[in-house]
């Protein structure tokens, strides 16, 4: 019963939580970029081009259900690329100016997609394959990720190029006098969240059984950001505490009908002001606490 | 050891399909966008359901058992659709669902119901392929494909000297890329010239490059597919710059929210409208009579068109009642979705949008449209819709 209500809100919070991860590389190297969406949205057209066009029938048939993992592998090289493409000028800019660059992105590629036919236009696409009969099933897709990235996450921070990005961002003119070469670990990180938006898009599109420009609105670029802001930009288990309580919230106040919304919003209100650090910041005051 | 087997064997056993009454009232689901932008149009469904609700149970509900509509907000994306339709499915235990808001949310949750076997009738989908999802999914909401062409003939009657047109759209909205479609094919069809196409956004409220190039092309028609706010500011500004001939909205148009946006220059646009408020039968004439009752204006066409769903699952479950002899409050709850969704396709139904049938898809056809030409009153912002003669 409670599986079945609420497997696809499991699902849900484990790839919203991904989706900020992709945020998180670009914040440890302290570059506050809102383009992940945009690759987010990339890899969902290509899963669903891939599952739905007629010029993939002969893949489809020939690789059957391998054809998922061939999606994400191409989703995650056109998201790398791209990312190069779009992170070497852009990453030149600094603060709110790269945030705005990047949300420009992801508005050109709204717009792109709006206008190409294969896309589908407004309507967009539909009818992708399921590999899984319900929902929760979709939990071998991003479970595996999530476990795979929150191990990477764990180790690049104890790596040199983990090391490198958290200079930069403590003090980009000091990192580069110690010789590290900041343009390029500043790409590398950006380039490491867009692949990974790319494969989440393309393990979302059969998840949401469509896809369409709307998946790269304004608004979820900033819902991301806040998952890392309120589950805490410091600490690897963040973006997933904080999609943990972003997604569930709205769902576990259902019953408080129109109030629901409100409860939500002075949820978010307070921990902004009394967690600065996020939730991962307060377990780790409190487990301080204990120590002591 | 042994609690936990005896809680794992529980919980198998509550969740096998233990034969479930439906029980008195019955509930039926609505899955409406109440939050975000969309709340615009959710709010005149919930409206229209709640008129249903009251006005079917009046008349006796189904065979004497009264009704009850449980709501669940999807908001305006598609993991809320889905949130929304599992909470009806499993949760509110409904025997149908009426929603969602728009197509899209429809190809994201309809899978969903359909896979659950839960009928579904779309109250607003008018993207194609929607009634194709699956088995169980239906619709109410018909595409422009008849009232479009309609409307540009009553158009020609104003003016029949007209031999060029503009087309705008709206092309960041699903709903009036498909209509322009419609357009585009009824005025190549009825030999007139496209001399341009102007897309743009539904977020716009600046014009001033489109109305520069339809009045650069001499036009003597413009025909719009947009929403309310966008297309309003848009005939606001085609007239403000100096156009003067024929204005031709589309189904987006067909809203009370045109008038305070553009005020008199609204004045003489024609609209393709799927249900008039005016519209002549009795079903529309009890439904627009207690609606005004509640809330104390017209009913908008999401109105309508969420209370033709109510009804149309209503009139299906008497038909049920009638066909199996049984009490729907008695039967057990899958038993009765399945037997249910037979009874919705490959019928027709008297509802307030005139006589509209429903195929062995659930694909829908509607016998009646209607072309109005607006009215804004003095005020500036209040108006009618006055019913374009035949």
């Amino acid at each position: 019963m409670f599986l079945e209500n609420y497997g696809f809100l499991i699902v849900a919070i484990v790839q919203q939580a991904l989706l900020g991860m992709s945020l998180w590389y670009p914040l440890m190297a302290g570059q506050l970029s809102l383009a992940s969406i945009g690759f987010y949205s990339l890899g969902g057209y290509i899963a669903a081009i891939m599952g739905t066009s007629p010029a993939f029938a002969a893949w489809r048939e020939a690789l059957g259900p391998a054809l998922y993992p061939v999606e994400w592998l191409i989703a995650l090289a056109a998201s790398a690329l791209l990312g190069l493409a779009v992170g070497i000028p852009a990453l030149r800019l600094r603060g709110i100016y790269l945030a705005l660059a990047t949300i420009a992105f992801v508005q050109v590629l709204n717009v792109v997609v709006l206008v190409l036919d294969v896309t589908g236009g407004a309507v967009g696409l539909f009818g992708i394959p399921q590999p899984f009969e319900s929902r929760l099933g979709y939990l071998w897709f991003f479970g595996p990720l999530l476990a795979v990235m929150l191990i990477f996450s764990a180790r690049l921070t104890r790596t040199v190029a983990g090391r490198s990005f958290m200079a930069i961002r403590e003090d980009e003119l000091a990192a580069q006098a110690m010789g590290i070469p900041t343009t390029f670990e500043k790409v590398r990180a950006f380039v490491i969240g867009c692949g990974l938006a790319g494969v989440v898009g393309a393990m979302s599109a059969p998840f949401l059984n469509t896809w369409n420009a709307r998946q790269s609105s304004f608004d979820a670029s900033v819902a991301c950001l806040a998952y890392v802001l309120i589950g805490g930009a410091r600490s690897v288990w963040g973006p997933l505490l904080g999609a943990a309580l972003l997604v569930a919230l709205p769902e576990v106040l259902r019953p408080l009908k129109d109030a629901r919304l409100i409860m939500n919003g002075i949820v978010l209100v307070v921990a902004c002001i009394y967690l600065p650090q996020g939730i991962a910041g307060l377990l780790a005051s409190l487990r301080r606490r204990e120590a002591a | 050891m042994r609690p936990f087997i005896i809680l794992l064997a529980g919980l198998f056993l509550a969740n096998t399909a233990l034969a479930e009454p439906v029980g008195s009232p019955i509930p039926v689901g609505i899955a409406v966008g109440q939050t975000t932008n969309v709340a615009l149009f959710g709010e005149e469904q919930v409206n229209g359901a709640k008129v249903a609700e009251k006005l079917l149970n009046e008349k006796g509900g189904v065979g004497g058992t009264p009704i009850r509509l449980a709501f669940q907000d999807t908001g305006g994306d598609e993991a809320g659709a889905i949130n929304a339709f599992q909470n009806l499915i499993s949760r509110d235990k409904v025997v149908a669902i009426i929603g969602p808001t728009l197509s899209q949310q429809a190809f994201a949750a309809n899978p969903i119901a359909n896979q659950a076997k839960v009928p579904v009738v779309g109250p607003s989908n008018t993207a194609k392929g929607i009634a194709q999802i699956g088995e169980y999914v239906s619709r109410i909401s018909a595409p422009m494909t008849l009232v479009a062409p309609n409307a540009l003939k009553r158009a020609l009657k104003l003016n029949p000297n007209v031999k060029n047109v503009a087309v705008v759209y709206a092309q960041d909205d699903a709903f009036n890329v498909s209509e322009t479609g419609i357009f585009q094919e009824a005025i190549k069809g009825m030999g007139l010239n496209i001399a341009t196409i102007q897309k743009t956004s539904v977020k716009d409220t600046d014009f001033t490059t489109q109305v520069t190039a339809i009045l650069g092309a001499g036009v003597d028609m413009v025909v719009m597919s947009c929403l309310a706010a966008d297309g309003g500011n848009m005939v606001k500004q085609l007239r403000q710059l100096g156009y003067e001939g024929l204005i031709v909205g589309g189904n987006g148009f067909n809203s009370p929210n045109m008038y305070p946006v553009c005020g008199q220059e609204c004045t003489g646009v024609i609209v393709a409208q799927a249900y008039s408020p005016k519209a002549d039968n009795a079903e529309n004439k009890a439904f627009s009579a207690a609606f005004k009752d509640m809330f104390k204006k017209d009913p908008a066409q999401f109105s309508a068109q969420a209370y033709t769903s109510v009804k149309v699952v209503v009139d299906a479950l008497n038909e049920v009642e009638k066909s199996s002899g049984k009490k729907i409050a008695e039967m057990d709850t899958a038993e009765l979705r399945t037997a249910l969704n037979a009874a919705i396709v490959s019928s027709s139904y008297d509802t307030p949008l005139g006589e509209i049938v429903l195929d062995a898809d659930g694909e829908i056809t509607q016998k009646t449209f209607y072309v109005s030409q607006i009215k804004v009153a003095d005020d500036g912002k209040t108006g009618t819709m006055e019913l374009l003669p035949e």
